[in-house]
């Protein structure tokens, strides 16, 4: 066989690897952060507060109702990268610079939510129940 | 010229007349082996494709060129020992920082450095033994280099555009890589081929890569930020 016809297979198998991926590749179920936002309003935020102990997030575990307002804040022992507050599979990044800053949204999915920093190294679990 | 020639020689009777082959069998294996892992096994986890799809095909085109100066290498046996530092450098990084990120992507540094680093590697002292020890420690050198950056680079990418990194180093690596080859080539191109081969090789590693990368991606230990 020319090498012009493996080419073309090559560029077959791409675009159909390439195509499978693209079209299963959507994710579902993710929150949207302007969604997320707008769920302020329905009612009292559940407060969290998070410091920073042996350079993690404390406490590591958080729980917090579905359907209803959370509010995060970084009290002033979190310093660094943690301050940049990640949640991945809600959607959610935000730097919260100082302790007065605050993260709003409210979880509309029960399930495990990992938060992190930014770069990964301090993190711990959201339940939402 | 010797690029023009080098191009042309790709549809020649050289070695590097077989590298088009080389990508065509190794994509074709990561293809049947992905395809029949996904209908018997991963199509029933939650959320799958969307989680390792892009990971899992990007690793299989990066094991597809990562195996060309393998093939090239081999047949020539031999090379001087500035041609051979250079490439058990480019192939022992390549071949570590590819794997390491792809696998850091959904596994976390950890596991991701240690893979990225054992491929970059071997990888970089099977190639980098053409010119002796000199290519060999370069091989060590790139490899666990190359491994450990690439973990750390898509590490540090998670909660930025991983995926969009992903298609542009890729398309980096796949230069480089291919500069590779032209800077055998150029090396080679008076010299006589020593080793002629099937595609065997190609096909074996390709199996063993992909299975490892399937395996360590899907049901591998990960780091505490994916849950």
């Amino acid at each position: 066989m020319k090498n012009t016809i493996y080419l073309f297979l090559i560029l077959l198998i791409i675009f159909s690897m390439s195509g499978f991926v693209f079209v299963k590749g959507k994710t579902n179920g993710n929150l949207n952060v302007a969604d997320l936002e707008s769920g302020l309003i329905r009612g009292e935020a559940q407060k969290v507060v998070l410091s920073m102990v042996d350079y993690n997030y404390y406490p590591q575990e958080v729980k917090v109702k579905a359907n209803e307002p959370v509010e995060i804040t970084l009290d002033e022992s979190v310093y660094g990268c943690l301050r940049s507050f990640t949640i991945r599979d809600l959607g959610i990044s935000k730097i919260l610079r100082t302790p007065e800053d605050k993260l709003t949204f409210t979880p509309e999915q029960p399930g495990t939510y990992t938060f992190a920093c930014s770069m990964g190294m301090g993190y711990g679990k959201l339940i939402v129940e | 010229m010797t690029l023009k020639e080098f191009f042309k020689e790709l549809n020649g009777n050289r070695v590097e007349g077989e590298l088009i082959k080389t990508v065509f069998y190794s994509l074709l294996t990561s293809f049947v082996l992905l395809g029949i892992f996904y209908f018997f096994k991963l199509k029933y986890i939650g959320d799958f494709v969307p989680k390792y799809g892009l990971f899992l095909v990007f690793s299989a085109l990066g094991y597809s060129l990562i195996l060309l100066p393998i093939r090239q290498v081999r047949a020539y046996a031999n090379l001087p020992c500035m041609s051979g530092m250079m490439v058990g450098m480019t192939t022992g990084t390549i071949s570590g920082f590819l794997p390491g990120f792809f696998i850091a992507s959904t596994n976390g540094m950890f596991i991701g450095g240690v893979f990225g680093m054992v491929i970059g590697i071997g990888i970089g002292i099977w190639t980098g033994k053409c010119c002796g020890i000199m290519g060999v420690m370069e091989g060590i050198m790139a490899g666990f280099m190359g491994g450990l950056m690439g973990a750390m680079s898509a590490f540090m990418l998670l909660n930025d555009n991983l995926k969009i990194a992903t298609f542009v180093l890729f398309f980096i690596s796949a230069v480089i890589l291919i500069g590779l080859n032209y800077m055998v080539y150029k090396e080679m191109k008076n010299e006589e081929r020593k080793l002629i081969e099937d595609h065997s090789l190609t096909i074996i590693l390709t199996f063993i890569l992909v299975i490892v990368t399937v395996l360590l991606m899907v049901f591998g230990p990960r780091s505490g930020v994916f849950g």
